[in-house]
Formats: C-alpha cells, structure tokens, sequence
C-alpha cells in the first residue's frame, strides 16, 4: 500500500477518503490513478481479511466507501480513456431464493477488485443466466444461496450451459451459508465457498493462472 | 441391543444438564414449511393456516415414529411477525410468492438511524406495535389482536397433541438477541456502519432493550410452565464481526440475560447460525448446564465438543445441504458421527443444523430419526 487514500480506505476513514477523491477531481486529477489507489486499498483489505486480522463487517464497510467514491470518480472516468475489466461475472440469486445480501456484497467486492459485474438480481429462472452468459461471455458465472431450494436451479443452469456447449468457457462458482462441497459435486460447479472475498481470491487466481 | 430406560422429557432434559442417557434424545427443528413438504402439502398450506402446519408436523411426527421434544411449532409468518417474532418485511408462498415457494424475509433497511432513540424513549415493545410494525406489517392493524389470539389458541391445542404423543415443546419463548433483532430491522450494511461510526445510540438500545427482554420472557416462560427458551443469533459471530465488537455489543448482553433466565432456573437454547469458532471460548463463562448451544454446521461441532465439554449441552447438526441432497447412508453415517464424538460422554443432542431445509428428503429426515433413536442402544 503506498498512498493516504488507500490507506484511509483500509482503515475505514469514510469521510476522508470522500473529500480526498472530491478535492482531487474538482482539482482535474487523474481519476484513473485515484481509482487504482482504492483498488489498492481493497486489495489491503482483501489481505487482511485472508490473514484472519479483518472481518466480514470490515469487508462490507470498506466496500461501501469503494462504491461512494465510485459514484464521484465514475463521471469523471467516463471522459478520461476507459478502463478494460479484469474479467467479466455474471452473478445472480436463482429461483426460489430473493435474499440478496451475500450477493450483493460480492458484487461491490468483485467490482472493488477490477471486475466487471453482470447482477441479474433474485429469484432468477436458469434460462435468463444462460441467455446472459451467451450474451455478455463472461469469464465466471456465481450462483449465490441462502436456501436449498436454490440448489436444483444452480444444477439445471449449469446443465443448460453444459448443452449449450459454454459451461468450459465459464468458472462456475457457487456460495452462502448453505453451500458445501456437497452442493458443488451435486451442482458441478467449480468452486463453491461461505466467503465472499474466498470467491474474489479463486477469480483473481483464475486471473493470474491465465496470464502465466 | 438394549431397551429405552427413559422418557422422551427425561432424556431431552438430562442432556441438558449434561446427565447420562439411556440413547442420544432426538429433537429436529421442524417448522411449518419443511412440514408441508414432508407431509405432501405445499408451502402456501402451512404458510397460511396454523393449523395446517400443525397437522404437517404432527403427520411427519407420526411417520416417523416420533422424536424426543417438539422444536418448531405450528405458527404461520403473519402470526410471528405479529407475535414480534420477525421484524422484517416478509414475502409469503400463496400471497406474494407462488405455493412451492419457501417463505422468505427481506433485508431491507426500515428502521432508521433516528429510531435508535425513539425505541430508547418508547420501549422496545412499545415501538414495535405503535410504529415499527407498521412499517412492514403484512396485515392490517384491526387483524393485529386475531392473529395474536389466533397464536395463543394454536400453542394450546398444539400442546395437547403433543401430549398425547408424551413428549413437550422444547420451548415456548423464543427472541432475538438484540444485536441480531436491531441488524434485521437496520439491515446489515446499515447497522454495522452504526457500529463502528455512531456506536452509541446502539448501546443505548441494547441496553433497553436487554432490560426489557429479560422480564418480559421470563414471564412467557412462567405462563406456559416452560423450563427453557430460545434465544437466536445468526449475525453476531466472528467470521462477520472482531471479537471486540463481540466483547462490547453481544457478550455482555448475552451474560446477563443467560444469567438472569438461570436464576430463575430456565435454561437457554442458542440458535446460532453462521460460524462461531471464533466466540466458542467465551461460552465456557456461562455457568454450567444453564444453555444448550445450538448449531447450524458452518460452527464446527466436534471443536464445540472439545472447548464446551462437561459445561454446555450442544445441539446439532445435520446439515441442510445433506438433508436435501445427500442420501440416508450418507445422513446414518453423519449421525453415528455425531453421536461418537459430539454425543461422547453425554451433553448432546442430536438435531438439525438451523432448521429442516424446506426440500429435505423425506428418506433422509427419517434415517436422521431413526439413527438417533436407535444406535446407542445397538439396533442399527
């Protein structure tokens, strides 16, 4: 980590990060440099949260100041030369489950780390996730869950993209609370966790795995 | 292969207070929907009419035998939200959600910062039914006192059948911590940023709210002669939140209320959900035998034994994504697992993790049933 801002983010400082990225883009600053700081910030986050010394509150906290910073950095983005996405996620709650928040969070989080997040929302029937994978050709799919009643929709949508003959183009990742190793044989998927920012880390070491 | 030597009350209530017995009691949380499933009803049935789900319950009961204590009583969604049991807007199989659908809360911020103080100023209770309420009722207010009669006049013929079936609710009251009931009604990103950045109208609430908890369910407790309660946390673990926030908004709190329920000689059953490996050390400050610690599989149950041993009963876990995927050998050898190891030297009883998952294999409830109530004593 090598600057106050993404410092100020690890730590939490909401307030003072906001004003450092007003001031810097009311004074014509370069919104990418300051975006890769927050990033950096996250990516600190993200290591702190492996090693066991942050929580999932830290997580969730310093992800919502990621996406108010955002929100002031974004217009300014959109003039300046635009940023390529680390990857593309398509993610959604499938049929039979509308909670949201596991989610939620590890879209903010996957965006916070460069990627380019599809959220089809809850309640989301197998046919829409394979249409939306044909479309945008995402590099990862997840299927989040707090119920099990979830579980025969993850395995009916990884099959219809197994027909399509798209499920090796895509990392199928499953997660929540209810999710075991169980669930991953049963849904095929290929990685399955209770952890959102686990499931940050495999795509980034999917990532990683792909450059070499 | 040996016979019972106790009752279904005997057995459930000397596993609490760490005593040997005859077999590992047998106590899965069933609630309404799981029912209806397992019964061939649809979720809309037993999510809409109290009496149906008590019917599903009693059906699944029958089939299977029969288990040790009734947990998950017959009451519908509408009925807990005007019992103060959900503080959450709801979506409802058979209303808002199509009849095979599971009935479902929305996280959703609806209490705002400003009524931390309002609750302080009312009571809880007081904002609840005068204002909260009505931010997420799904009835209307003249329905209010139907459904809360309607409640009451379940819970006794409820009773009934399960006396004539010899076994008793494994509890009567059942509440929220209050940092948990104050997370569901800010909603989690909310209430966490009010932890770390305007902490103090919390404790003021928490405070209050304690205060107010502890008669008021003691007094549930008394009416309905019951000798525990259930007592429900899923956000306060040490996977979401440092254990100095555990430290200064949920242990001391938690100390308090198990201590007050255990002068009074009621023992508190923990609904813990999410993964509290983290927080198991403090548990052992609770004095002995004065709760039973329930889990949902995410905690790991054999290091729960090895930290909790001789000191709190445990509850758990059959996992729901084994009780809805896996099949019966798979659920038989989870089960002797469990009862091996958790079981070894009594303080355990043998149950779901969280609930029954509402599309649970009816082969596999019934191999969860059946190895309980016979392995111990050489029948399977």
């Amino acid at each position: 980590m090598n600057s106050d801002l993404a410092a100020a983010i690890v730590e939490l400082r909401r307030d003072e990060v906001l004003a450092e990225i007003k001031s810097r883009m009311a004074g014509g600053q370069d919104p990418l440099r300051t975006l890769e700081e927050c990033r950096q910030g996250m990516a600190t986050v993200g290591e702190r949260f492996q090693k066991g010394d942050y929580f999932l509150a830290e997580l969730m906290l310093s992800a919502e100041i990621f996406k108010e910073a955002m929100t002031i950095i974004q217009p300014h983005l959109a003039k300046s030369r635009p940023t390529k996405p680390l990857a593309k996620v398509v993610l959604a709650t499938l049929k039979g489950d509308i909670h949201n928040l596991g989610k939620d969070i590890m879209a903010t989080l996957l965006e916070a780390h460069g990627f380019e997040v599809h959220d089809l929302g809850v309640d989301v029937p197998p046919s829409l996730v394979l249409a939306k994978v044909r479309e945008i050709k995402p590099q990862f799919v997840g299927f989040s869950a707090l119920i099990t009643t979830a579980f025969p929709y993850m395995r009916e949508a990884a099959e219809m993209m197994r027909e399509a003959g798209i499920r090796q183009e895509i990392k199928l990742m499953i997660g929540g609370g209810v999710t075991t190793a169980m669930t991953k044989e049963c849904v095929g998927a290929d990685f399955q966790t209770t952890d959102a920012m686990e499931g940050v880390a495999y795509c980034l070491n999917e990532m990683e795995g792909r450059k070499r | 292969m040996r016979g019972e030597t106790m009752t279904s009350t005997e057995r459930t209530w000397a596993a609490t207070r760490l005593e040997k017995t005859d077999r590992v009691p047998v106590v899965p949380f069933l609630s309404p929907e799981p029912a209806a499933h397992l019964a061939g009803m649809t979720m809309a049935q037993a999510s809409n009419d109290a009496k149906i789900a008590a019917m599903a319950f009693f059906k699944v009961f029958d089939d299977c035998g029969g288990w040790d204590c009734a947990y998950g009583g017959p009451i519908t969604p509408v009925q807990s939200q005007a019992a103060n049991i959900y503080p959450m807007k709801m979506r409802i199989p058979g209303k808002d959600l199509p009849d095979d659908y599971v009935f479902q809360l929305l996280e959703e911020e609806v209490m705002k910062p400003e009524d931390y103080e309002k609750l302080c100023e009312m009571g809880a209770d007081a904002f609840y039914y005068e204002d909260y309420l009505w931010r997420i009722a799904s009835f209307r207010p003249d329905e209010l006192q139907t459904h809360l009669w309607e409640t009451l006049t379940n819970w006794g013929s409820y009773t009934e059948e399960l006396k004539k079936r010899k076994i008793e609710p494994f509890l009567a009251a059942h509440e929220l911590h209050p940092f948990f009931r104050l997370s569901l009604m800010r909603s989690m990103i909310p209430f966490t940023k009010d932890i770390y950045y305007n902490p103090a109208p919390v404790e003021r609430a928490m405070k209050k709210m304690t205060a107010e908890l502890i008669p008021k369910q003691i007094g549930v407790c008394k009416a309905f002669g019951m000798k525990s309660w259930l007592f429900v946390d899923e956000r306060a673990s040490g996977v979401n939140y440092p254990l100095s926030v555990f430290e200064r908004f949920w242990w001391p709190y938690t100390q308090e209320i198990v201590d007050a329920f255990w002068s009074e000689g009621i023992t508190t059953i923990f609904h813990l959900d999410t993964c509290w490996n983290k927080n198991l050390p403090y548990f052992r400050k609770l004095p002995k035998g004065s709760a039973v610690v329930g889990l949902d599989s995410t905690t790991n149950i054999f290091l729960a034994k090895e930290i909790l041993r001789d000191h709190l009963c445990i509850y758990g876990d059959v996992p729901a994504s084994l009780l809805s995927l896996g099949k019966p050998e798979e659920v038989t050898a989870y089960c002797r697992k469990l009862i091996d190891e958790v079981g070894k030297g009594g303080g355990f009883i043998l149950g779901t993790g969280c609930a029954t998952p509402p599309n649970c294999i009816s082969e596999n409830f019934k191999a969860m049933v059946a190895t309980g109530k016979s392995y111990e004593l050489g029948n399977n």
